[in-house]
């Protein structure tokens, strides 16, 4: 009798103290797509700074993978817990691309929090509200902003090309010298592809707002058998890291490469500190990455307070300026106060504010993005 | 005669619990992925209903990458088989001990790499200002001007080559060392060279398991993704790549599996070969 008795009250205490757990510990999970860069920003930075300001939580950060496919995870990891009628998703926030972002708010994963954070209101692009023609107001908040550019090496080409035109004429004169991706090989060389699109088809506007036209694509045979024949004359390069390494081992002097990646590298000295970049007219596309809080979200206050921390302008100097070279996802006005003049205007040395501002584009709307994807791989590929 | 039935009966449901797991493993991980990308690639992902649809636009984007898979991987197939061939050939014939001992202990490294090791290898090894040229260089035999980029088809069959001669080579090896050596000894006896020796006596007697390791390098080959996409970066490319992109960059399921769906008809058909072989031979592949 009595040992029952005992049993019962261990059982009672042990209980006691697993509740207790349950209510102190708690554990957020953050799923990240992107280069190995974007998950070490979470798992190095800003999960330990979150656990340090929030004791007794814990945040798990994995890595989904780089480029669409990473997204492209999360929306299916998302997509299955709706499905099977789950109330409580296993993801808290999650870090996606802008193309993943407008199709997971059509397919209602997404829950509307940035008017609940107090830094909702730092971010005026429109970057902020539409994705690809998608209106994400309100479901998304911009980690960072990234870039395209050119890379080149100002010791071989003193007078750089300034315009696609110009490069053409370049890349003719110059056979093999300009290298860059292809589509298949990293967002780098699709950036280039559809700089080429805007600058060629004159179609820029339509493109990247819309609406969509399923006819447009069948004018599109002259300006890629154009880009045809200007890759006859282009080395290619196996994905973005590929376009920098070719650069630094000298075997191509010019190629399009991601500004933060380009940054990032020279800093670590895997890239020669004499190349440079040039953002080329009329304009490349960049991209921010976002930030969302699953529609059901089973702590979504936490992953609210987990991006309302991300975006706080401390942590965009700190984090996303300064350590990783990425334009913040905030508008830079309000990063500025908490950087050393030094470090904001080397993120700007070689593509200034007013480069971004007249050339850097957006991408285009889904449905023109696939179009632009499928025509190259049909009339440019086979 | 009671017990007898009774004891057969429970030798049965033995039998079948024993093989279940692995029944169940087969069907769970094999025979239901491969029956739904089947059904997926026949079918409209929009309209519903049954379509060729994803088999025509597979064609019309990617007919150069599936002539690119079959020339590619049929190319290192047959590298493959003309390189094992010699390693376990010189490990069966040769005669200077050291070189014998040197090679057995050699070539089978690569065979513990994994192939996207072996793609990252490759990609600063056989670079246009890579390690392989630069060595060359070094040495004085080439102008930097000359050297040129193997990071293309040639890049691909350089690694697939590289990484699977050892397992081949490891079984042809095998086969070849369990021979019968007193033949090998009266034809030499009777004057005959030993490249002689290896075509008209050995190979016969190994030619099973040489098509057998051949025919799962083939397969292998066919399904590596890292190596193309690491290496070759220049058009055509090869299938896995195309169906990582299908899916990658349009969700697009469908032309996936229809791409999907024509690797394994090329596989099919070796696999065919495979059990015609197996079967001739008695039963064991």
């Amino acid at each position: 009798m009595r040992r029952v008795a005992l049993t019962r009250a261990s059982i009672a205490i042990g209980l006691a103290i697993g509740m207790a757990g349950a209510v102190q510990a708690q554990t957020i999970n953050v799923l990240t797509a992107g280069s190995q860069n974007m998950v070490d920003y979470v798992t190095d930075y800003l999960g330990p700074l979150f656990e340090e300001q929030n004791p007794g939580v814990t945040v798990r950060a994995a890595g989904t993978g780089p480029g669409d496919a990473g997204s492209q995870k999360i929306f299916e990891k998302l997509d299955a817990q709706m499905s099977a009628g789950s109330d409580a998703w296993d993801v808290d926030v999650a870090v996606v691309h802008q193309k993943m972002a407008g199709q997971m708010r059509e397919a209602d994963l997404l829950g509307s929090y940035r008017g609940d954070i107090a830094t909702g209101e730092l971010v005026t692009r429109d970057t902020a509200k539409m994705a690809l023609g998608v209106d994400v107001d309100g479901y998304v908040m911009p980690m960072f902003h990234s870039q395209t550019a050119i890379a080149y090496n100002p010791d071989l080409v003193p007078d750089p090309p300034s315009s696609y035109e110009e490069l053409k004429e370049w890349v003719a004169a110059n056979p093999g010298q300009f290298g860059y991706n292809g589509i298949k090989q990293g967002m780098s060389g699709v950036s280039f592809v559809v700089g080429w699109m805007y600058a060629h088809s004159g179609q820029e506007d339509v493109l990247s707002a819309g609406p969509y036209d399923p006819a447009l694509k069948d004018g599109w045979g002259d300006v890629l058998a154009e880009l045809k024949s200007f890759n006859e004359n282009v080395t290619f390069t196996p994905g973005n890291a590929g376009t920098l390494d070719m650069l630094n081992r000298g075997e191509i002097v010019m190629g399009p490469v991601w500004v933060d990646m380009f940054y990032t590298w020279q800093a670590d000295g895997r890239v020669a500190p004499n190349i440079k970049l040039k953002l080329i007219g009329p304009g490349m596309p960049g991209q921010p990455m976002y930030y969302i809080v699953p529609a059901k979200a089973a702590n979504s206050d936490l992953g609210k307070k987990f991006v309302e921390l991300a975006t706080s302008p401390a942590v965009q100097a700190e984090g996303i300026v300064k350590k990783f070279n990425w334009y913040p996802g905030i508008d830079a006005v309000h990063v500025e106060d908490s950087l050393e003049p030094a470090d904001f205007e080397k993120l700007f040395a070689d593509v200034t504010p007013d480069d971004l501002a007249s050339k850097g584009k957006v991408f285009p709307i889904g449905p023109f993005f696939d179009d632009i994807l499928e025509s190259y791989e049909r009339q440019v590929q086979n | 005669m009671m017990t007898l039935h009774r004891s057969l009966r429970d030798e049965r449901v033995w039998s079948f619990a024993l093989v279940a797991p692995a029944l169940l493993t087969v069907g769970l991980l094999f025979i239901y992925p491969l029956g739904f990308s089947a059904v997926s690639a026949f079918s409209a992902e929009e309209e519903g209903g049954w379509t060729f649809a994803n088999f025509i636009k597979a064609f019309d984007l990617y007919s150069n990458d599936i002539l690119f898979t079959v020339v590619i991987v049929s190319l290192s197939t047959v590298l493959i088989g003309v390189f094992a061939i010699a390693i376990g050939g010189y490990l069966t014939l040769g005669e200077n001990l050291y070189a014998v001992a040197i090679l057995k202990w050699l070539y089978r490294w690569p065979l513990f790499i994994p192939f996207i090791v072996a793609a990252q290898l490759m990609r600063t090894f056989l670079a246009k200002n890579g390690l392989m040229n630069n060595l060359i260089v070094g040495s004085g035999l080439l102008e930097p001007l000359q050297t040129q980029s193997f990071l293309d088809w040639r890049g691909i069959v350089i690694t697939f080559v590289w990484k699977q001669t050892p397992f081949v080579a490891l079984l042809v090896a095998g086969a070849m060392a369990s021979l019968d050596r007193s033949m090998i000894e009266s034809a030499r006896n009777l004057g005959a060279g030993r490249l002689r020796i290896l075509i008209e006596i050995i190979l016969p007697q190994v030619r099973p398991t040489i098509v057998v390791a051949l025919i799962l390098s083939f397969v292998v080959m066919m399904s590596v993704l890292s190596v193309p996409i690491m290496i070759n970066a220049q058009t055509p490319t090869m299938l896995t790549v195309d169906m990582a992109f299908r899916i990658n960059a349009y969700g697009d399921y469908g032309v996936a599996n229809a791409l999907g769906f024509i690797s394994y008809l090329m596989t099919g058909v070796v696999a065919w070969i495979y059990l015609r072989h197996g079967v001739r031979q008695g039963g064991s592949p």
